[in-house]
């Protein structure tokens, strides 16, 4: 019994021939994602289908207390009403992580297990704290800012500047892949477990039922409770926090 | 499984699409979420702004009509003051009226008599006087027998006359 981990499979390889940009390849991070974006538009159609003013349905309550949520977790965190525009952004984030964290519980691949998705919101994100930033103290202001407190400091500045969108996809890259990894090994652990137990009753009955892996009922779900729910939704919420919290940081000074 | 790309890399593409992705998602939960939601809380909160305006509205309505029947009836009582306090008056002007004709009436009716009065006796007096002068001259004339000086004799009559009168 041999037990690999590898990335996202490739459905497609779409051949392009640029230097840098490399072959298009449709993943199977690509095709989740769309299906994780199908799934939460659909989910917000439902959501706010026949809207009233009064006597509110169940769907519609919920729907509002999304926005209500949203709407104040960005204003609480940064202060006042100015960044109402990064409400849709950051609800956006939010629900793409925690909707492709939790889809691996369906048996598909999270999105989020490639680097590339991480990596694509932390550099949105980089660059929308550095435009606040640019915008806050203007293009020398945000130069100036490297070389505090002295200018000895620069190159760490620069260096923890950096760091924030690397820190931030690898975070979130590397629990929702010690998620995977964890369930893997959990999986083949048990169903080699279960094939030399049931491989102990003789004859034809133990060779087949030692093909069925029995033991990966149960105890896989009690460990998904924390590497799957947990760690999903922890990971979704910590990068939308951090997301908003740098931008207000950033336009504040 | 050689058809999977590495566990670990960020592939050009990918990262690219993602970025597209996640501005598509964000358009999508802007049009079909937030976008009727803040509508229906945005017209849930004009109803109660226009409830509240038009509770605000009637209650200064009846407070003006208050204002207004409370002047109304203050304006009232004034009034029935002022027809009272006027009728007592004229009421008093008349009583006064009359009983100042009465009492100019009692005195020219008073002065009448008096001066009817004095005229009758100085009437009275005068024929008083002559009879008692005639009287005399005939009871002097059959008297004296002697033919006097009439005048002398009125004379002589007069004084006495007035004598009496100033005795009487």
């Amino acid at each position: 019994m041999e037990f690999d981990i590898s990335g996202a499979r490739i459905f497609f390889r779409i051949p392009t021939g640029l230097p840098i940009l490399g072959d298009i390849l449709i993943t199977e991070t690509l095709v989740i994602s769309w299906i994780v974006m199908a799934i939460i538009t659909g989910l917000c159609i439902f959501l706010t289908r026949d809207l009233k003013v009064e006597k509110i349905s169940k769907r519609q309550a919920l729907a509002e207390m999304m926005v209500d949520a949203a709407t104040n977790l960005v204003r609480n965190n940064t202060g006042g009403t100015q960044f109402d525009k990064l409400i849709p952004f950051v609800s956006a984030l939010f629900a793409t992580s925690i909707v492709s964290n939790l889809i691996s519980l369906i048996g598909l691949r999270s999105p989020t297990a490639d680097l590339s998705t991480e990596a694509a919101w932390a550099v949105v994100v980089f660059i929308m704290i550095t435009s606040e930033k640019i915008k806050a103290g203007g293009i020398l202001g945000y130069m100036k800012g490297f070389t505090e407190p002295i200018a000895v400091m620069t190159p760490f500045n620069i260096l923890s500047e950096l760091a924030t969108p690397v820190s931030m996809a690898c975070r979130h890259f590397g629990n929702i892949l010690s998620g995977v990894v964890i369930n893997g090994l959990i999986y083949a652990a048990l169903a080699v477990a279960s094939s030399a137990l049931l491989g102990l009753i003789p004859g034809a009955v133990g060779d087949f039922l030692s093909h069925i892996p029995i033991l990966s009922v149960g105890l896989p779900a009690i460990t998904s409770v924390y590497f799957d729910w947990f760690s999903g939704c922890m990971q979704a919420f910590i990068f939308t926090m951090l997301t908003i919290m740098y931008i207000a940081n950033a336009a504040n000074g | 499984m050689g058809n999977t790309q590495e566990l670990v890399t960020i592939i050009p593409w990918t990262f690219i699409a993602q970025i597209l992705n996640l501005f598509i998602q964000m358009y999508l939960i802007k049009r079909f979420l937030f976008k009727p939601i803040n509508e229906v809380l945005q017209k849930r909160r004009e109803l109660a702004d226009q409830e509240i305006r038009e509770a605000r509205d009637a209650k200064e309505e009846a407070d003006s009509l208050k204002v207004q029947y409370e002047e109304g009836l203050a304006n009232a009582r004034t009034e029935a003051a002022q027809i009272v306090q006027s009728a007592q008056k004229e009421a008093q002007v008349r009583a006064d009226e009359t009983v100042r004709q009465a009492q100019e009436q009692a005195a020219g009716i008073r002065r009448k008599a008096e001066a009817d009065i004095a005229q009758e006796k100085k009437k009275a007096i005068n024929e008083v006087k002559d009879e008692i002068g005639g009287l005399a001259m005939d009871i002097a004339g059959k008297v004296v027998e002697k033919e006097i000086n009439e005048a002398d004799h009125r004379k002589l009559i007069d004084e006495f006359i007035k004598n009496v009168g100033e005795a009487s």
